[in-house]
């Protein structure tokens, strides 16, 4: 056994106070008890004395971890089915990585959403699409994918579908998500389309940040370790400018700006990719790459990448 | 410590009798009540006489006291170590840099702090890709604490330091964990003390490289929010943690590197050389738990030249082997710290 203190373990605080009451101060010290005894001693029920034995049972390795090699191993990219897309980051999205696609209403975010499940479904890739904003019925998916001529319908088996568009039903929705993906561990894709939607509600400052900080540890946590893409669709906000360009209330005819909803930090840097569209006419525009993990945060340009598109018939190029 | 513990000393029916009228461990003996008074309380037919009891109680109390360390063994031990403190191979690169802190030689536990976009998590990649690249049987541990970890960065800045044939060898003896609290960061370091001190059992061929290098990425979002104002729980998790971490670097020569954000402080920062309203997070006794305390900041660009270099400066808050107060600038271009 070791010498970790006992207090380091994740116990509940009336356990560890009648350890500390009774003496045990590392785990050496339990090495000759048995949970009975040991609640006997302490005067503690005996789950709560067979939970501290669990506690100090040796895992058999490092917990999450892999090695760089590891890390930068899955090479393999996902064509997004949106060329200029495809184009900016590189080639295509790899396993494992979060692309956020912010963009005013009607550049056509959600589509490029439904073309990318068409394109993870030809690559034989399950995929959990989730819509907080009712804007991609299951209806829309299918018409989507049934347009390429090879594909078959047991293609939408592969697709599920959850709609929810409270608050309440996205923070169930990230506490069940690690025990989802182990039940179904093919899940390649997970689509958030919408992501800015619940968060509109009115919410206090702190409760926004704990929720985000939520995500921001389970995406990651699923990235990582079980190797899922994400696609994160999410609606611009209006900031008002004064005249001068600084922040504040708008009188009549003063200048407003739309920016991302969602900052940098509220994604883990090291696997996001943020994009942009920018529509400039009705049928053409740019997409702009804002962040990705190479790019260095505070350094001009403000933008790491930037390619035009345009929109003809529904199809992006 | 449990009065079961001092057994050649207290025989096993006295620690029964003891724990029946509530005393359990050493403290409980030596300070609860006087000797006497507790010896009252024992039932008479242990035929223990008060004398005996009176030698006992002397004898919990003099192992139970903590061993002194003498003043003049400690500087012999400190000087005898002193030869390899600019051992090569655990530098960042930049000799102006490394001459602040006196080299990184384990064992050693140095926090690196500063604002966001300051060179913190390019030094610590640095200096673990920089011994990786020379010293071919060493592991490094990345514990990430924010997801931010990005394996290119790596290979960007392997390609800069001009080691592209041994690149791979060098990928797979990086490690990186990803632990979003404190506790997760006490099961890594637990199974990688387990790792440790198991190497010396496997004989033959060192198969796997034995870590000499930690690096704990941003450990502000795993203290930060523990510390409050109305408890001191935070605080105490804060310095235990801390407390082990030192006592892992020296019992395994280990260099630990802790990157440390950046908090508001007004008016300006005291402690810094170059004005400033910032200072490194997680309050004022962070950095005594620390051995030394590297504060960088980027300066300006117009005492910059141009290209894509970006001038920073490194200061020393504190340190416990050198001057504190003493800077020194460099740059950083493409990514590879280099001299300004």
């Amino acid at each position: 056994m070791s010498d970790r203190l006992l207090s380091t373990l994740s116990l509940p605080p009336p356990t560890l106070s009648a350890l500390a009451g009774a003496g045990y101060e590392t785990v050496n010290d339990l090495s000759n008890a048995t949970p009975q005894q040991l609640s006997k001693d302490l005067n503690i029920p005996l789950p709560a004395s067979q939970a501290v034995f669990s506690a100090t049972r040796p895992s058999v390795a490092l917990p999450m971890t892999q090695s760089a090699a590891a890390m930068m191993g899955t090479t393999k990219q996902y064509s997004t089915g949106c060329p200029p897309l495809d184009r900016l980051l590189g080639g295509g999205l790899k396993r494992g990585f979060i692309l956020e696609i912010n963009g005013p209403p009607g550049s056509g975010k959600e589509q490029i959403a439904a073309i990318a499940v068409r394109a993870f479904v030809e690559c034989k890739q399950e995929v959990l699409f989730v819509d907080m904003q009712n804007m991609v019925l299951p209806a829309t998916i299918k018409r989507t994918m049934m347009r390429n001529p090879t594909a078959n319908s047991d293609g939408m088996d592969l697709v599920r579908y959850l709609a929810f568009h409270t608050t309440a039903e996205l923070v169930v929705f990230m506490r069940n998500l690690t025990a989802y993906l182990e039940a179904y561990p093919a899940t390649a894709l997970l689509v958030l389309n919408s992501l800015a939607f619940p968060f509109q509600a009115d919410m206090a400052l702190k409760e926004r940040y704990a929720i985000l900080d939520r995500l921001k540890q389970t995406l990651a946590r699923a990235c990582t370790s079980l190797g899922l893409t994400v696609i994160i669709t999410s609606q611009l906000v209006t900031k008002m400018l004064e005249s001068h360009g600084e922040p504040g209330s708008a009188p009549p005819a003063s200048k407003a700006t739309m920016i991302p909803s969602f900052a940098s930090n509220n994604f883990p840097s090291g696997r996001t990719y943020r994009v942009i569209i920018v529509p400039q006419t009705r049928m053409t525009g740019v997409m702009r790459l804002l962040s990705s993990p190479t790019h260095v945060p505070n350094r001009a340009p403000a933008f790491a990448g930037e390619e035009p598109y345009q929109r003809i018939r529904g199809v992006i190029s | 410590m449990r009065l079961e513990q001092f057994s050649p000393h207290i025989s096993h029916k006295v620690v029964e009798a003891l724990q029946r009228i509530g005393v359990r461990t050493d403290t409980d003996l030596l300070l609860l009540n006087d000797p006497t008074n507790i010896f009252s309380r024992l039932p008479p037919e242990l035929g223990l006489s008060l004398l005996d009891f009176r030698r006992a109680v002397e004898k919990v109390a003099q192992i139970a006291s903590a061993t002194p360390s003498y003043g003049d063994e400690l500087l012999e031990k400190e000087l005898s170590r002193h030869e390899d403190v600019f051992a090569d191979n655990v530098l960042i690169g930049v000799p102006e840099v490394d001459a602040l802190l006196g080299g990184l030689s384990p064992p050693r536990v140095v926090e690196v702090s500063g604002d966001k976009g300051s060179g913190k998590t390019a030094l610590a990649l640095q200096l673990v890709l920089r011994h990786l690249i020379q010293v071919p049987d060493s592991s490094v541990l990345w514990i990430d604490s924010s997801g931010e970890f990005a394996p290119e960065r790596v290979s960007l800045m392997l390609e800069q330091l001009g080691a592209e044939s041994s690149s791979s060898r060098v990928l797979e003896r990086l490690q990186i964990s990803l632990a979003f609290d404190i506790e997760a960061v006490h099961e890594v370091l637990e199974s990688l003390r387990r790792s440790l001190t198991a190497v010396p059992d496997t004989t033959g061929y060192g198969e796997s490289p034995a870590t000499r290098c930690i690096v704990i990425d941003s450990i502000t979002p795993l203290l930060g929010p523990m510390l409050s104002a109305t408890s001191s729980q935070g605080h105490a998790i804060m310095t235990t943690f801390m407390r082990q971490l030192r006592t892992f670097a020296d019992t395994y020569m280990l260099t630990i590197l802790v990157i440390n954000a950046a908090t508001k402080i007004l008016p300006g920062n005291p402690e810094a050389v170059f004005e400033t309203t910032r200072k490194p997070a997680l309050g004022p006794s962070f950095t005594f738990l620390t051995d030394a305390t590297l504060w960088l900041s980027q300066r300006s660009p117009l005492s910059s030249t141009d290209e894509e270099a970006t001038l920073h400066v490194a200061e020393v808050f504190r340190s416990r082997t050198t001057r504190s107060k003493t800077w020194a600038l460099f740059k950083i271009k493409n990514g590879v710290l280099v001299s300004a």
